[in-house]
Order: C-alpha cells, then sequence, then structure tokens
C-alpha cells in the first residue's frame, strides 16, 4: 500500500503547536518516525488513523482519499496503539479488552474467543485472559494493546512506542511479530525511541522536528550525520558507536552485520 | 559503615491468596554503599524484591515471607522505621506515586520535606537543587499531571531525592525516558558515591558501566549475582537475558580479554581489542 501525504497542516493554536508536511510517501512495509517529545509525531499518527481530523492537505492510501478509505470497516482498516497503555486500557478483563474490537465487527462469538484467545497467545498473555488489566505489569499492559489489535488485523498497523517498558523477551516476540505481519503484506508505521532498534529493522527512517519533518532516508545516512543527531535528541546505536570506537568503517548498524563479517 | 552487609538469607516471598512463590530461597550478599542492578524478564521477582525493602510488602501488600533480610547484624524489619526515613523509593509506574495532593512540580518535590518540617529556606534549596539535577526547572509551575512520562519519572526520582536519602530503590526508573534522558540520568547515578542503590532495569548496557553487582531473578530464583563482568559472561548465552552489546559485539567478532572473558563495558571492549 502506498500512503501519500500533501500539504498536511494541522495546529493545537493553544499549545502553540503546528504541524506542517509538505510531501511524503510511505510504501515501506515497516516505516519508522523518530523525534523529540512534541515534535508531532504521534499528532501524525492520530491524523492517518483518524482519530484526528485535517485541518488542511491530503492523505491518500493507494490514491484514494483517507476519509474516503476509513468511511467504511474503519476499525478493519487502521489499528492504533497509543504510546501509555493506560491512555487506551478500559475494559474489564483482559479478553474484553481484545473481544471489545472484534464485537464492533460483529462477529459470531466463537469467533471472537478464537480471535482473543489467539491474539493473546502471540503476545504471551495466554492465561491472563480473566485477569484485571489494571493489575497487570506496564509491560504486559503494553503486550495487551498489541493484542487488540492483532485480534482484528487491520491493512495498516500505527504502533506509538510500542517497545517502551518492554523485557528482553518480549522484545524479541514483538519483533518477531512485526516480521510476521510484514511478511503477510500488512503496513506497520512505528514511532520509535529505540535506536537500536531502529537500525537493526528498518533500512530508512522520517525525522520529525518541532513539527516539520527534517529528515528522511537511509539509517546510516542519519547516523552519519553526528550534528543531527545531537539537534533531534537521540544517541546512535550502541553498537554504531561501539564498532565506531574500534576503528569499523562504516560502523555497523546491527549486531548481525558485525556476524556478517 | 562501609563494611555493614546487606544480607538475604533464604527469603521466599508469596503474596497472600496465591499458590506461587514469587521469590524463592534467595541467598545474597551485597555491601551496604554498593550499586545493584536486577536484571531478568518480566514477573522474575525484582518489583517484588524492591517492593520488600521498600516495605511496601507486607505493608500494603500482604504476603508472607520466610527467611531472613539483614543489615548489619540487624533483622531488616526491626530496623524498618528508622530506614523508611532513610530510603527513596521510586515505582515502576511513576504517575502512581504522585502525592496527589499537589498542584504544582514545585510543591510535588517540596511534598515530602514540608512533611518533615524543615525550614522554609532548605526547602527552596533543595527543591532547587533536584529541579536543576534533573532538568525540571522549567517545569516547577505546571501540574505535574501534565508532564510526559519520561518527565513524570524524573520527577519521581528528583522526589526520592530531595530527603538526601541512604537507600535508594529504583523500579525501571527510565522506561519512559528518551534516550539522551536515560544517559543523563545514568551519568547521575555513576557519580552517586554512599549510596546504597537498588535499580531494576532493561538497561544492561548501562548497569553494565554503573553497578558493582548484578542479581539476575528468572521466575522467583536467584540465576547469578555478581560483578557485571562474571554475571552477563556466566549468562552470555541465556535467552532470557539481554546482555550488554559491547559483549554482544566482542563474541561476534571474537575479541576477548586476557583471561578468556568477554568485556561488558564499552572501555573494556577498548582495551581488550587493544584500541
Amino acid at each position: 500500500m502506498t500512503i501519500e501525504i500533501n500539504k498536511l497542516g494541522f495546529a493545537y493554536p493553544e499549545a502553540g503547536f503546528d504541524l506542517k508536511l509538505d510531501h511524503l510517501v510511505l510504501a515501506d512495509r515497516l516505516t519508522a518516525f523518530i523525534g523529540q517529545n512534541g515534535a508531532g509525531k504521534s499528532t501524525l499518527l492520530k491524523l492517518l488513523s483518524g482519530l484526528l481530523d485535517l485541518q488542511e492537505g491530503q492523505v491518500t492510501v493507494d490514491g484514494e482519499d483517507l476519509g474516503q478509505y476509513l468511511a467504511q470497516d474503519r476499525i478493519k482498516k487502521v489499528g492504533y496503539t497509543f504510546q501509555d497503555p493506560n491512555d487506551q486500557i478500559f475494559n474489564a478483563t483482559v479478553a474484553k479488552e481484545v473481544a471489545w474490537g472484534l464485537k464492533k465487527l460483529g462477529l459470531p462469538e466463537a469467533a471472537i474467543k478464537d480471535q482473543t484467545d489467539q491474539a493473546l497467545k502471540a503476545v504471551g498473555l495466554e492465561g491472563s485472559q480473566e485477569k484485571n488489566p489494571y493489575d497487570l505489569s506496564l509491560s504486559e499492559k503494553k503486550l495487551l494493546t498489541i493484542a487488540t489489535v492483532l485480534a482484528i488485523d487491520p491493512e495498516i498497523y500505527l504502533f506509538d512506542e510500542p517497545m517502551m517498558s518492554l523485557d528482553y523477551p518480549s522484545r524479541q516476540r514483538v519483533t518477531r511479530i512485526f516480521k510476521q505481519l510484514e511478511a503477510r503484506g500488512r503496513q506497520l508505521i512505528v514511532i520509535t525511541h529505540d535506536m537500536d532498534w531502529l537500525a537493526s529493522q528498518c533500512e530508512r527512517v522520517n525525522v520529525m522536528n518541532h513539527g516539520r519533518l527534517i529528515f528522511s532516508g537511509a539509517v546510516s545516512d542519519l547516523f552519519a550525520q553526528p550534528d543531527l543527531v545531537e539537534k533531534i535528541g537521540v544517541l546512535p546505536p550502541r553498537v554504531y558507536s561501539l564498532s565506531q570506537m574500534l576503528g569499523i568503517d562504516p560502523p555497523f548498524l546491527s549486531l548481525e552485520q558485525a556476524e556478517d563479517r | 559503615m562501609a563494611s555493614r552487609q546487606i544480607a538475604l538469607k533464604n527469603l521466599s516471598v508469596q503474596y497472600l491468596g496465591f499458590e506461587d512463590w514469587v521469590l524463592k530461597e534467595i541467598t545474597v550478599f551485597a555491601p551496604v554503599g554498593a550499586k545493584i542492578g536486577l536484571v531478568g524478564p518480566s514477573k522474575g521477582g525484582r518489583s517484588t524484591l524492591l517492593n520488600l525493602f521498600a516495605g511496601i510488602i507486607p505493608k500494603i501488600i500482604p504476603a508472607k515471607i520466610k527467611g531472613k533480610v539483614t543489615l548489619g547484624d540487624n533483622d531488616y524489619r526491626d530496623l524498618a522505621p528508622e530506614l523508611r526515613k532513610t530510603t527513596g523509593v521510586v515505582l515502576q509506574d511513576s504517575a502512581s506515586q504522585l502525592s496527589g495532593l499537589a498542584d504544582s512540580v514545585y510543591d510535588e518535590l517540596a511534598f515530602a520535606l514540608v512533611n518533615r518540617g524543615l525550614d522554609p529556606l532548605t526547602i527552596q534549596d533543595r527543591v532547587a537543587a533536584v529541579a536543576s539535577q534533573f532538568d525540571l526547572e522549567d517545569y516547577l509551575e505546571q501540574a505535574p499531571t501534565a508532564l510526559s512520562g519520561g518527565q513524570m519519572q524524573r520527577l519521581a526520582i528528583a522526589s526520592a531525592l530531595a530527603l538526601n536519602p541512604q537507600f535508594l530503590l529504583l523500579d525501571d526508573p527510565t522506561s519512559q525516558m528518551d534516550p539522551v534522558g536515560r544517559q543523563h540520568f545514568f551519568s547521575w547515578l555513576k557519580q552517586q558515591k554512599d549510596q546504597t542503590v537498588f535499580i531494576a532495569s532493561g538497561e544492561v548496557d548501562d548497569l553494565a558501566e554503573v553497578c558493582d553487582q548484578i542479581w539476575v531473578l528468572e521466575a522467583g530464583r536467584l540465576a547469578a549475582s555478581g560483578t557485571p563482568q562474571a554475571v552477563f559472561n556466566q549468562l552470555k548465552d541465556d535467552p532470557l537475558v539481554a546482555k550488554p552489546t559491547s559483549l554482544e559485539l566482542a563474541k561476534r567478532l571474537k575479541i576477548k580479554r586476557p583471561d578468556g572473558s568477554y568485556p561488558v563495558t564499552a572501555s573494556e571492549l577498548k582495551e581488550a581489542a587493544g584500541k
């Protein structure tokens, strides 16, 4: 799928914030956005999900206007997980939280149960069906929000900081899930602060700063510009800095690259 | 003072109403003044251990406790009322530990100090010091609830430090910080001396640089304990535990230290590579 953004404008005047994107095409299976808090990344994801309405410009999905595209069966088209899972979770049990969207789709009970169980199993929360989500750890809450979109399996997945607060085995698990989604032809748009993850998973990256897109290109080109990296308040991937320290040129972006050497 | 030890002897904890023991016969020691990194998967027992040290278990969360925790020659529980005054705690979900009574970040930072009856000038000085330490100066007039996740974590840490605690208990304190915020925090932690710090975190690169000891908890058991060097080398193939990037890179580039172990910090890697 190709998402094309043209002359997009959105402002929160009371907060003195405006987001402007002249032109951007998102055609990769996995697209990443990075940048400091308040850069406009989450606002952009909310606009793409239809949670916020565009004030100016146009977004198209495979040539169709976003509003048209989302007009029918919206939750089958775009799934969105919040940065803070506490902002998203509202049902009394883990199973009900996952089943909520499936019920909206009007699926039969047996299919709802089946898809709920499968999604919870995929994130490693099988056996937690009857727990109150508020009794889960932060890591588990985050996994629960990922399960809610997996259960519906929309065409486009929007993840706001999916790796945040996850423990090591869960990070590996979610990374595997992402690869499976990509292989199945789903489109993933991810906001991340985790440069190690970014560099190991994405070829290209989009950088937002104060409501503007200031870089869109190869991950290796971004980290080759130390001034830009500093300006946007991130750190190079650890493996990049360490291999640079060892005099390896160009520095590794992932441990896999070190393996292939 | 520096030679006193914190000792856990056959420590087991079971939450009331639950069958499983969440900590199982943990025996381990650390000198007072050490920085101890708690590592391992979610539900491994790290938060339980921190909640026990903080007195939240069994006071607020009832639990059955077997075995012993001692500080020097004393049972930890006998010292608890005294220790609580010198212990700073940062919970995993830092928003949940706000006083709920402060209208501004300034008042939140001053909250415990006011409760201790300190004089206004001292309060002002301490608040200014911790606010500057954790980059909160621009937010002092804001409502705590308006902060981002990372700012909230910085506020929780600064509030805990306002009382100059001897013991710091930190449960994943940087999980919501951006990379630069995380780097500032660990640089600050590295400089701290004479404070006993227990920190649960997934940031194993930073823990390897900062901590004197690493304790690894998996399914309630102590899977390993010792220096970062020893522990991460011992667990280098454990799929449940993240390893420092220095070790992972050294493994792939076949760089070892003279004793045959892998480096776990940047400086060890540099030295082992002869750079």
